[in-house]
């Protein structure tokens, strides 16, 4: 499939509206964005503006909509917000209270919780893999997760269309449902070619990709730098995030972005339809009406959101008449290791989203856990690699120590399915926030399918740098992304939200975030977030759910 | 302002990569970059959010965690105070211990209390040996006046690590290339290096080192206290 810039144009201008060949963002465009007032009655707010609100805000737009998204966080300019530093980035993480509880507790606020216009997507790696078809009916196929109510055919023509808006980079992709492409594969640094060197010597299938970063320029985006900090946000704008691929159209077709604009509760009127959403600005709250909400804040936000818009029509919260809001929260299993080379590998340059392996992502009938892992390059820098080693108890000089030898380590990353289960879950603290609002209380558990993964993904990790020649290896156990918390499904008992993302409680409240997602498979959230609301967007604007169009 | 007043500053002198100052390439970092990064060479404010005591405690607690005997120290208890006092945690706390900044003054509290039960004398005053016994004793116990000694080590490790490796010299010490925009990089591969990096001396395995380090410490706080 070639990639036609002029149809992609035709459907999406992001690219070519940013700054030409510079950074940032477009200071006119911004500046004449279209402003709504409270009182105008949107055809339709959107909570939070990061993979699925920005994606859907751009298709509604797109369609002549009366649009505005509201987030929490900051308006970004990459040029002047961001920074090429590690403990500067902070600011880019959602760090509001946030109490954490379980058997194995997920620390948030870093590597799984964005803030600002571009979501977590402002500060993730850049894989962009496709889930595999089997990802949609795991308990039908394997006996543990969930069947999804649509399944990967339904997802194929977004996940093509969104490869060649982010654009996609990789080299022919053999798993799951085979595909290439739009872009071919990035040069690789040190730790890219020890893990193909390691992966050939173990007998292992791996391939460059896939990641959100064009091979060259795309439109007026400019070439990666290899600069190594995907994860402090991309000054370059090479790889991609909402704030570039999706903002800039949905901004020059008259959508509203409202930046620094939490909203507290979703107001239902008397008729059970949502009338539009409160929030607080400069510390007022205020009330944005609304023919239609969407919530996309993510897997703890959104459902904190409908806990916290409880009424008399939902004592338990919007939505929760089943008991399924803030229920079924995954994370994946992400431990990470490093191996010793005598060869400088020098990990902090070139981008970290190199390599990919799924050889071990479906089930193996052989094995006595279910669903599978796949293996990535991660190149920590200074901080994070600090407390690699400082996970293995190690302190003082001889952490100094660990950290002299920097250069000589090459790290990867694996991604363990873990299952959903019902206690593990968001519900609402008995503190408050800056706003007086219930901080969220994230529960999570392992369960032994759970650790067995991850067991048997760091052994094949060290297998693989082993093979390529490392002299020692040492391993952190972590967690990765967040995903469900508001489940589709095909009936109110069984999901939150349909097959569409429209609530089954509230017929105009719909969700467009990883929190619908019923299982998560093996891979990176962040594409699959994006078709689903490509997806769902094309339900709205073709007028299948008539009664919501504007005009109507 | 002189931004440094020697080339190739790392803390305590230590470092395999001699006459590699990552302040050289400054001119082609971005101004917002080399601006955060540069305020951390400044003088950083003297304590505010902690008590005298507790500050005390602190420094002597993460000089002990990061190894750090000697000048130049990085001003790791003015970094953390400052965080703590702009309120810039990561939000989130474990159910059983208390938000972070709580945290920090209660197991300050603690630290000072246990040096003061076994030694007579404040932590801050004790031997370099004796504070990192106790410090031994922390990492290996489940329960730490109440709270789980996991999350305390954690807590304590991470603040740690995160003040100590933003510092340029510890990025001299292990050869970091440090911001990289616009610059960006051109040598990626393995044993490929940039004009301006240097090919590090005195290269070695740390692990066997480590190894014996940590037998050694073991035994040492085992022997001394009796406590597993």
């Amino acid at each position: 499939m070639r990639l036609s810039y002029s149809s992609l144009r035709r459907r999406n201008e992001s690219a070519w509206l940013v700054p030409n060949g510079g950074t940032g963002i477009d200071d006119r465009l911004r500046a004449g964005m279209r402003r709504f007032e409270d009182d105008d009655e949107l055809d339709c707010v959107i909570v939070g503006c990061g993979a699925g609100g920005g994606t859907l805000l751009q298709r509604l737009a797109r369609a002549g909509w009366r649009v505005a998204a509201l987030d929490a966080g900051p308006f970004w300019d990459p040029e002047t917000d961001w920074v090429s530093d590690e403990r500067g980035s902070h600011r880019l993480y959602w760090t509001e209270p946030r109490v954490l509880a379980g058997d194995d507790p997920v620390p948030l606020g870093s590597n799984n919780s964005g803030r600002g216009v571009g979501g977590s997507m402002v500060h993730y790696a850049g894989y962009v893999p496709r889930f595999h078809p089997s990802d949609f009916a795991t308990y039908s196929n394997d006996g543990v997760g969930a069947d999804w109510p649509i399944t990967y055919w339904d997802l194929l023509p977004y996940y093509e269309a969104i490869e060649e808006e982010l654009p996609v980079s990789g080299q022919p992709w053999p798993w799951g449902h085979p595909h290439e492409y739009p872009f071919h594969a990035q040069p690789l640094g040190g730790n890219g070619e020890i893990f193909l060197r390691g992966a050939a010597a173990a007998g292992v299938t791996a391939r460059v990709g896939p990641v959100a970063i064009a091979n060259g320029r795309f439109g007026h985006r400019p070439h990666c730098i290899y600069r190594g900090f995907c994860l402090q946000g991309c000054k370059v704008n090479a790889k991609a995030s909402p704030l570039i691929t999706h903002v800039p159209d949905a901004l020059a077709h008259g959508a509203e972005v409202r930046s620094d604009s939490m909203v507290s509760s979703i107001r239902l009127g008397p008729d059970g339809r949502a009338t539009g959403v409160t929030y607080f600005r400069e510390g007022a709250e205020r009330f944005q009406r609304a023919r239609m909400v969407v919530v996309a804040g993510y897997s703890i936000e959104t459902p904190r959101l409908l806990l916290m818009s409880a009424e008399r029509r939902f004592p338990d919260g919007l939505c929760n008449d089943h008991d399924l809001v803030g229920r079924y929260v995954m994370v994946q299993g992400a431990p990470q290791t490093a191996g010793r080379f005598p060869e400088e590998i020098r990990m902090y340059k070139a981008p970290p989203p190199e390599v990919t392996s799924e050889d071990f992502y479906e089930t193996d009938p052989h094995a006595p856990y279910k669903r599978g892992f796949s293996i990535q390059n991660v190149s920590p820098l200074p901080i994070t690699y600090a407390e690699h080693v400082a996970a293995q108890g190690h302190w003082g000089e001889v952490l100094r120590e660990y950290m002299r030898d920097y250069v000589h380590w090459a790290t990867l990353g694996a991604l363990c399915e873990f299952l959903p289960l019902p206690e593990n879950r968001v519900t609402l603290a008995d503190t408050a926030d800056r706003h007086g609002l219930p901080v969220a209380r994230f529960s999570y558990s392992q369960c032994q399918n759970d650790r067995d993964l991850m067991k048997v993904a760091q052994g094949k990790m060290e297998e693989i740098l082993k093979a390529a020649g490392a002299e020692e290896t040492m391993t952190i156990k972590r967690y990765a992304h967040l995903v469900g918390g508001c489940r589709m499904g095909r009936t109110p008992e069984e999901g939150v939200v349909d097959a569409d993302l429209r609530s089954f409680a509230v017929p105009n409240l719909y969700i467009s975030d990883g929190s619908v997602l019923p299982t998560q498979g093996a891979a990176n959230p962040a594409l699959t977030i994006m078709a689903l609301a490509a997806r769902a967007a094309d339900g709205l604007v073709a007028g299948s759910r008539r009664g919501l169009a504007p005009g109507d | 302002m002189p931004i440094r007043s020697t080339r190739g500053t790392t803390p305590g002198g230590k470092g395999r990569f001699p006459g590699f100052d990552v302040l050289d390439e400054v001119p082609r970092w971005d101004e917002v970059t080399a601006g955060v990064v540069l305020a951390r060479l400044d003088p950083f404010p003297d304590h505010s959010f902690f008590t005298p005591e507790e500050f005390a405690t602190l420094r002597a607690l993460l000089d002990v965690l990061l190894g750090q005997r000697e000048e130049p120290r990085v001003p790791l208890a003015r970094m953390v105070d400052q965080r703590l006092a702009l309120g810039e945690t990561d939000g989130w706390f474990y159910e059983d211990m208390p938000p972070d900044g709580e945290a920090w003054r209660r197991t300050l509290g603690f630290v000072d209390l246990d040096a003061r039960t076994r030694f007579g004398r404040p932590f801050a005053e004790l031997a370099w040996s004796d504070q990192a016994d106790l410090v031994q004793a922390v990492q290996d116990a489940d329960d730490y006046h109440g709270l789980p000694a996991g999350h305390v080590w954690s807590l304590w490790t991470r603040y740690a690590c995160a003040a100590f490796y933003s510092h340029p010299w510890a990025w001299n010490e292990i050869g970091f290339g440090g911001p990289a925009y616009p610059r960006g990089y051109k040598a990626i591969g393995v044993d490929q290096r940039e004009r301006w990096e240097r090919q590090e001396v005195d290269a070695r395995d740390p692990v066997p080192w480590a190894e014996r380090v940590e037998q050694a410490r073991r035994i040492h706080e085992h022997g001394s206290t009796g406590t597993g």
